[in-house]
């Protein structure tokens, strides 16, 4: 059977959805044969597709825009496309990212973020120019500096409904002036929401492998391959170290000119307008006028993204299994955190030290350090009830004159922002015990009034959690139990199984078998003579936490791929009646023109969609924990 | 007859005595050696005395009337086989091994057992270790850890009622010393000016122009049934160890004539972990867990797609795709396309 034939692997099903949902059928199309292709040049393409030159330009110019391809480096003589998959999916979290960026900055920020997403990467003069052109709008206005007309699909596709939905008030999102801008634009490079686009972001991981190398060897042995043992360990330490440094230049803050641009605003009227308008094509201004970051390409930091949603997970993890208060003030300690990183794990670290001796004991990063004082400080601003979720014993201790009644009823009662620095502060310290005492270590105990948080060590019990949640809504409490008897034991036989879960081998064999077909358990038979007897062989059970990883992240895309099927299928059922409450004259007064059975098929509609998805992003939730927090797991 | 003045005074000794030659002189019920050793010959005869063999001394047993009746009215070949079940004592032996000592064949071994059981001398039990084993022992003996397991396991299979209770039972245990219960007024705090000066911050907070100092301001969380107590761990406790829980089984007699060890507890404990209603502190203590007031799944589990019996047939074109799913239909509440 020849590959175009085979089952399309879920990943690609789902992009392509995305993109085609996205950005129109043509990207879709050319997206589409990149992705069941593999690395392939524009020759190969149009080959293979049915699409004229001008189609397959469009079509590449759009996914090129977007960062949705590689494409070899310019040095080279033939330009070879491929996917940028993380860079694909994350297309599901554009509403996402819009909303975490609201929630931490504020509206104007979130447009400006927004609107980064819909256009992929653009220079700051653009978006000043798209902000400032004219007064029609924002959105209107970044809309013509696309690249092309064919994006229809974003406003029709409900996944930027938070986006949308902040449109409707305007006051509070639109931007006064160019230096509101800039301020916003440097707060969120500050941050590491947004970045610098450089052409090593183009650079698919081979071809950045292949740059690192060519670098190393330029500039260590000038251009020969070493030969030793020694030399090849030392180059591949130096590609590392290359890539590293590649992608944190990225991150760079340049020195916003700030004051420069004061002077600039005064003749920020007529004549700038004129003399840009129009022009979409990025890097093009330059003018004397412009400010020294003008020339800056940004986009949005696609690995942020998981970050903040690490962050949420986390506290909603604490929300559900310590107390709402003592999440808050998580909370708290992990935006604190947040500025300072920007990615969830090491892409290319380097590998431990052969000999045992040598190994670090996990070192821990001072970077996650957080001061308990800090906290206390921002939770009497943000008038949080830091009582809440505690013993009232220990608030007891710590608050003067308040006993204990009997019910644990505190008389007379604390109220929290009566208290002083020093009782709120240990009081925010007894949550943080909560915390560290959890098995989930959700904070480690650094130095006095110093916590740490370990996102590492956390990430891999996260992805046990969700196996094990996932197992558990399926399977009821048996299989969770399995699931962890054999995490903690290894490979055991259906006795020891049934002595560590305390249960009869009849209630366990249905459970192994429908766990075994699910894929999230393995079995292994090993003989113990050269027959292979049943009655003689060793029937073990085992589970990989890797590979149950694996299999639920590929169903989990296939989940989501159901659901944009479903919403495809949904549409497609109303289709008439949708395009005739698109219509210029229908929308907007859909009472006046709809009847009343077309109002309520169209509201069912919107029900429907809005929890498909809402469903998709929670998919999307899990998708991160399973493949964002952390890198393979080598070792069970 | 002397020789039953001899049992009787035996008798009166404590259950299990053996008795050496010099205990029996000392009884002082023969008046010589060789009046003795007949009584004994005889007692022996009638089962009534089991010999045995210490350190190369010889030296006797007691055996009840009852079985000693019954033993007199064995054949050989089945005195035999309860002889060397009896060596056994608690552990039981197999029959195959059985067989294997004495040499017997199969059928007669497996005829003479049966024979033994009709009569309530010996009894059968399946071992733990080797679930298809079936092991003898003597009727009044009860079978050691070995073969019919710790105090959890009935007749070699785990008795699930009974742990059930148990599980009950530590877990109130220790979530009593190691939670404590709140009600949901504990520290009722929350007075009218409060609710005042939280809608007078929000005015503020709408009202100032540059919010991003305030931000992000977290609105309030009302306490989620006032009236409903709920469970916070107790700071610094003492946790429950193995050998507390052990010790607080036992006293409260909940496993009737039966002694739990700390291993027998560790077992429970460990299971209660893979549970989920306890998680370990350290490597002896647990603590309970607080169970979170609503369950929550992921996304993937929460629709459809994730308990999907039929995931795995879904495909993009076929019998089953999203467009015929029904339990899509179900969960939106719309229709699917007729599957062809």
């Amino acid at each position: 059977m020849s590959y175009t034939q085979r089952e399309t692997p879920i990943l690609v099903e789902l992009c392509t959805f995305l993109v085609e949902d996205m950005y129109g059928e043509l990207a879709s199309r050319v997206f589409s044969v990149l992705a069941r292709f593999g690395r392939q040049r524009r020759a190969e393409i149009s080959k293979a597709s049915y699409l004229n030159s001008n189609q397959i330009s469009l079509g590449l110019v759009i996914l090129t825009q977007q960062h949705l391809v590689f494409h070899s480096p310019s040095t080279e003589p033939v330009v070879f496309y491929d996917i940028d998959w993380q860079q694909s999916y994350a297309l599901v979290r554009h509403a996402k990212i819009a909303h975490f960026v609201e929630e931490r900055f504020d509206k104007k920020t979130a447009n400006v973020v927004s609107n980064l997403l819909t256009l992929g990467h653009s220079s700051v003069a653009d978006l000043r120019e798209a902000y400032f052109a004219s007064y029609k709008g924002e959105e209107g206005a970044v809309n013509g500096t696309k690249v092309n007309g064919s994006v229809n699909g974003v406003n029709g596709n409900g996944d930027t409904s938070k986006t949308n939905g902040t449109h409707r008030e305007q006051d509070e999102e639109t931007l006064g002036s160019p230096d509101e801008l800039y301020a916003i634009i440097q707060t969120l490079m500050e941050h590491g929401w947004v970045i610098q686009v450089a052409e090593a972001q183009y650079l698919s991981a081979e071809d950045m492998h292949n740059v690192a190398r060519q670098q190393a060897l330029n500039d260590r042995w000038g251009g020969a391959v070493p030969t030793g043992i020694k030399d090849k360990d030392m180059l591949a330490h130096l590609i590392r170290e290359n890539k590293r440094r590649m992608r944190d230049a990225w991150l760079e803050v340049p020195q916003f000119s700030s004051r420069k641009r004061k002077a600039d605003d005064f003749d920020y009227g007529s004549n700038k307008r004129t003399k840009l308008n129009g022009g979409g094509q990025y890097g093009s201004t330059g003018g004397s006028e412009s400010s020294a970051e003008d020339d800056l390409v940004i986009r949005v930091n696609p690995e942020k993204a998981a970050v903040a949603m690490r962050n949420e997970y986390l506290v909603s993890l604490v929300e559900q299994r310590i107390s709402y208060s003592t999440a808050r003030l998580y909370e708290i300690m992990l935006r604190s955190l947040e500025k300072n990183i920007p990615r969830c794990f090491e892409e290319y670290p380097d590998p431990p030290p052969l000999n045992v001796e040598d190994q670090p004991q996990h070192e821990p990063n001072l970077e996650h350090v957080v001061n308990a004082k800090d906290v206390a400080q921002r939770a009497k601003i943000l008038n949080i009830d830091i009582c809440n979720g505690l013993d009232p014993n220990a608030i007891a201790r710590i608050v003067k004159n308040t006993t204990v009644g009997k019910d644990g009823v505190l008389s007379p009662a604390v109220d929290p922002s009566s208290l002083n620095f020093h009782e709120r502060l240990e009081l925010v310290e007894a949550h943080f015990k909560l915390l560290e005492d959890h098995p989930f270590r959700f904070v480690v105990w650094q130095a006095r009034g110093q916590y740490r948080v370990d996102f590492d060590v956390m990430a891999k019990t996260l992805i046990q959690q969700e196996i094990e949640n996932t197992v558990l809504a399926r399977k009821s409490n048996i299989g969770m139990k399995l699931i962890r008897a054999l995490k903690k034991k290894g490979k055991l036989d259906e006795r020891q199984l049934c002595n560590t879960m305390m249960a009869s081998p009849n209630d366990i064999r249905t459970i192994v078998n429908d766990l075994t077909v699910q894929g999230f358990v393995q079995t292994q038979e090993v003989p113990k003579v050269d027959r292979r007897e049943a009655k003689l062989s060793l029937h073990l059970i085992w589970y990989d936490v890797q590979r149950a990883r694996e299999k639920l992240l590929h169903d989990t895309y296939k989940g989501q791929v159901r659901i944009l099927q479903r919403i495809a299928f949904e549409r497609k059922k109303i289709q008439e009646l949708l395009s005739k409450a698109n219509r210029t004259d229908v929308a907007g007064n859909e009472t006046k023109y709809l009847k009343q059975s077309e109002l309520d098929d169209l509201k069912k509609w919107k029900e429907v969609q809005e929890k498909l998805l809402l469903q998709l992003s929670r998919e999307d939730d899990l998708v991160a924990v399973l493949r964002d927090y952390c890198g393979p797991l080598l070792t069970a | 007859m002397r020789a039953d003045l001899l049992y009787d005074e035996c008798a009166k000794r404590p259950e299990g005595t053996t008795f050496f030659q010099r205990d029996l002189t000392s009884m002082q019920v023969a008046n010589d050696v060789e009046e003795l050793v007949k009584m004994v010959s005889d007692l022996s005869k009638r089962h009534l005395l089991q010999p045995l063999q210490f350190d190369g001394e010889t030296c006797w047993k007691l055996r009840p009337r009852d079985i000693a009746d019954k033993l007199l009215k064995l054949v050989p070949d089945e005195r035999l086989l309860y002889q060397y079940i009896d060596n056994a004592q608690t552990e039981g032996v197999w029959s195959k091994a059985l067989r294997a000592k004495t040499n017997l064949a199969q059928p007669t071994v497996t005829k003479y057992l049966k024979s033994l059981e009709a009569k309530d001398l010996i009894q059968a039990v399946m071992s733990v270790k080797t679930p298809n084993r079936k092991m003898y022992l003597l009727k009044h003996l009860k079978p050691s850890e070995d073969v019919a397991g710790g105090p959890w396991q009935n007749e070699g299979d785990f008795d699930t009622a009974l742990i059930d209770i148990a599980t009950q039972v530590i877990g109130k245990k220790v979530q009593e010393e190691t939670c404590i219960k709140v009600a949901g007024n504990w520290n009722n705090y929350t007075s009218a000016d409060r609710q005042a000066a939280i809608a007078h911050k929000k005015v503020q907070v709408k009202g100032v122009p540059d919010i991003e100092e305030l931000l992000p301001v977290q609105p309030y969380h009302p306490p989620m049934e006032p009236a409903q107590p709920k469970l916070v761990h107790r700071t610094n406790p003492f946790y429950p160890t193995t050998a507390s829980l052990a010790e607080y089984l036992n006293s409260i007699q909940l496993l009737r004539g039966k002694t739990v060890r700390e291993s027998d507890m560790e077992q429970l404990l460990e299971m209660m972990v893979l549970d989920g209603t306890l998680e370990k502190v350290t490597a002896t203590t647990y603590r309970t867990v607080l169970q979170p007031p609503k369950q929550v799944y992921n996304g993937f589990v929460d629709a459809p797609c994730g308990n999907c019996p039929v995931f795995d047939l879904c495909s993009d074109e076929g019998p089953i795709t999203a467009r015929t799913c029904v339990y899509f239909a179900e969960w939106l509440e719309t229709t699917s396309e007729e599957a062809n």
